[in-house]
């Protein structure tokens, strides 16, 4: 009996291995070439529910698409607010088999493929919204290896200057910085006049990474990234240790906030409304902080933009996760269906309200932008044409160089480690996603 | 390990009315039992082996053998022993005060009276709670602008702004003190229940020879704790070997990753995508716990051999 106990075991183990050994989310993949159909924004959707995953800070950006939606459709639309870190969080649901109908992303390749986007996205090509755009938006991101995934619903992000227009009249800096070392004559300026000329969160990590990136700008225009993904040209090499050297020497110098090691998000935004610190760099998603903070009367008067790269004013774009959105291959026909009319709808009937809703940018020539939008952001949407894009959508892989920065930043840790960590992470990424000379 | 020596000496001298016992319960009424115990234990436990040999990712689907080129690259970067070397730190920590706290609670809440039975009942609470709503609770308790300088600056007199979690050498501390108040509780139960088996007599006639209670307690009731001991120091340290929940929901492994267990670390790079690196991370935890666990827990029993 004993015997048999065994034998058993053992047969229902060896099977179970066996039919376990394949990546859990690896789906039929059967609906490769067939193009989707695109329901009518208005086809009614009585009792069915969708989900859409956001992050802290977009989890208010579908609020009036959503009613508009449930309105229309009798749908019901659950918005959740997945906890920062947000795209990491993302990743260990989906690889584990949870996904949603939809989610806030962001529409770069390297983070489409840590989805693995073929497999667990929606394609979008043949959607509806796409000749609605404007002039060269429909296709500046969202693809991977010539198929749409992401449907762009906001002005990409721009990484460049926020400053605190005020402080600069205050101090009698009348014009703006066009080239970096104008830049940082008028950071030491300021300092010498006591007043805090950068601000910088290292308690929330991720917009250490902004600095090395607008050093990098001239460098990415150059083709750094192509040189980076074949291996050709390495972190630990003078062009990016470099810039990581400069950050930090700026830091030493003392530019940037005392509390540099504690300050978070919040504070940065709050630091910058109050004068406290005189400049940010900082993404887009910053502004929608300020926005929280302050009306856009206010805004208008107290906070510009202007882009910065070593040699001039280059902006580096990033799209990020409030830009846009992806829709999930759930299994469920109905609700793929629907996920796919509420792009529709978002992206079409719905987008005059959003875009009116959200005070933002119009992507699409007939639906006009507000004319509350803050003076920033148009300039930010402006910059973007001579823009150059950064690490996450040039390069391959995209690894933490954040936290090793903050790492940087904390004192724990020298430029070369920051660099040396970045690359290792960065070769055992792309080696993963099957990438030639790793 | 239990003794094997039972069923060898059945199948030698079997007596036909244990048989017929025996019989009546066939084997198979067992393979319910193995079927969960195999589905849920011993699958995910080759799987953590196997899946530590491949190339596995969200990347792609298919997934290819690479031998042990994923332990390579990782004892090759140094993260993965500092993330070792913090957890091994936070795993002694835990043990040293979760043991200290429950032992003093259990002495001091030993007598049956009214308050003592409220007072065990409040201090179980927290290991009855969620480990993260510990860990929010906390954070929100220790920022810089919390209470807890809130109520060090009425005591001072002065404002206070102590960044208790963003230290890179102490907050490690501060997380083990939270996961030890979290769990102190479950200690001083086990000590309790341990204290109640001391005979009376010993302790009586301790106090004839004219012991005082440190005496009694050094001598006589510490030694004779030692099962209780046992049970609570491997508890503690495997237990937080494997920390996580509070660590995350504190700090997240800040500042500057000081406090990144290697649990923190298996679910950033996981979340990366690289789902092999990280199984074979979890395979590297899995070895150091089986490799901490067996000296520790031998070292303790042979405490008890003598009682």
């Amino acid at each position: 009996m004993k015997k048999y106990l065994t034998i058993t075991t053992a047969v229902v183990a060896v099977g179970l291995l066996a039919a376990g050994c394949s990546d859990p989310t690896a789906g039929g993949g059967g609906a490769g070439g067939e193009p989707a159909a695109w329901p009518a924004q208005d086809t009614d959707l009585d009792g069915t529910t969708l989900t859409i995953w956001a992050a802290q800070n977009s989890n208010t950006v579908p609020e009036a698409v959503v009613a508009g939606f449930e309105e229309l459709t009798g749908a019901e639309v659950e918005v959740v607010t997945i906890p920062d870190p947000y795209e990491q969080g993302i990743q260990t649901k989906v690889a584990t088999g949870d996904m949603p109908d939809l989610a806030f992303w962001q529409p770069t390749a390297s983070m489409l493929t840590a989805l693995n986007a073929p497999t667990n996205l929606q394609p979008l090509d043949g959607a509806p919204w796409v000749d609605s755009y404007s002039d060269g938006l429909a296709d500046i991101t969202g693809s991977l290896d010539g198929t749409q995934y992401a449907a762009l619903i906001t002005s990409p992000a721009v990484e460049g200057v926020y400053y605190n227009k005020e402080v600069f009249a205050e101090h009698g800096i009348a014009e703006i910085p066009t080239d970096w070392n104008t830049f940082l004559e008028v950071a030491r300026a300021l300092k010498a006049e006591g007043q805090t000329p950068f601000y910088e969160m290292g308690e929330d990590l991720w917009a250490t990474q902004w600095w090395i990136h607008v050093l990098l700008a001239d460098a990415a225009k150059d083709g750094l990234w192509e040189r980076v993904n074949t291996g050709e040209e390495k972190f630990t090499d003078p062009t990016i240790l470099g810039a990581i050297e400069t950050y930090e020497s700026l830091i030493d110098e003392g530019l940037f906030n005392e509390d540099i090691k504690t300050a978070t998000f919040e504070d940065q935004g709050d630091a910058l409304l109050a004068g406290d610190a005189a400049m940010v760099v900082q993404v887009t998603s910053f502004f929608g902080q300020l926005q929280a903070k302050a009306d856009s009367a206010e805004l208008d008067e107290k906070i510009g933009f202007f882009p910065i790269s070593p040699s001039g004013n280059v902006g580096t774009f990033i799209p990020d996760q409030s830009n846009a959105l992806v829709a999930f291959k759930t299994g469920d026909a109905d609700r793929e269906a629907a996920a796919r009319q509420l792009l529709t709808y978002w992206l079409g009937d719905g987008y005059a309200d959003f875009v009116a809703d959200r005070d933002t940018i119009s992507l699409q020539d007939g639906v006009p932008t507000p004319d509350s939008v803050p003076q920033a952001l148009l300039d930010v949407h402006a910059s973007l044409g001579e823009s150059v894009g950064s690490m996450q959508v040039l390069a391959v892989a995209n690894p933490d160089m954040y936290i090793s920065l903050a790492d940087m930043v904390q004192g724990t840790m020298t430029p070369e480690e920051v660099a040396q960590e970045t690359q290792d992470q960065f070769a055992q990424l792309a080696r993963a996603q099957g990438v030639e000379g790793f | 390990m239990p003794p094997a020596r039972p069923s060898a000496s059945r199948r030698r001298t079997v007596r036909p009315t244990t048989y017929r016992h025996r019989a009546s319960h066939p084997a198979r009424y067992l393979i319910p039992a193995f079927a969960v115990l195999g589905v849920f234990f011993f699958v995910p436990t080759i799987f953590n082996f196997v899946y530590a040999l491949t190339d596995w990712s969200s990347f792609k689907s298919e997934i290819g053998f690479v031998g042990l080129r994923n332990l390579e690259d990782l004892v090759s970067s140094g993260t993965l022993l500092t993330s070792l070397r913090i957890t091994l730190v936070y795993a002694v920590l835990v043990a040293v005060f979760q043991n200290l706290f429950g032992l003093l609670l259990a002495l001091l809440l030993e007598r049956d009276t009214r308050i003592n039975r409220f007072a065990r009942v409040m201090f179980f609470i927290p290991v009855v709670m969620s480990a993260l709503a510990v860990g929010y609770v906390f954070q929100a308790i220790l920022k810089p602008d919390g209470a807890a300088n809130s109520i060090l600056g009425v005591v001072l007199g002065q404002e206070v702004t102590i960044p208790w979690l963003g230290d890179t050498t102490w907050t490690l501390v501060v997380v083990a003190l939270i996961h030890s108040w979290k769990w102190m509780g479950l200690s001083m139960l086990i000590y309790l229940a341990g204290l109640k088996t001391i005979s009376e007599d010993v302790l009586e006639a301790a106090r004839l020879d004219g012991a005082s209670s440190w005496t009694a307690f050094r001598d006589i009731r510490f030694p004779l704790l030692a099962p209780a001991l046992t049970f609570n120091v491997a508890t503690a340290l495997l237990g937080s070997m494997n920390g996580f929940d509070i660590a995350q929901a504190t700090t997240g492994g800040g500042p500057a990753r000081t406090t990144e267990l290697l649990n923190i670390f298996i679910f950033r790079t996981f979340g990366q995508g690289l789902f092999a690196q990280a199984t074979t991370m979890s395979l590297v935890l899995f070895v150091v716990v089986v490799a901490l666990a067996l000296p520790v827990i031998r070292t303790l029993r042979k405490r008890e051999e003598v009682l």
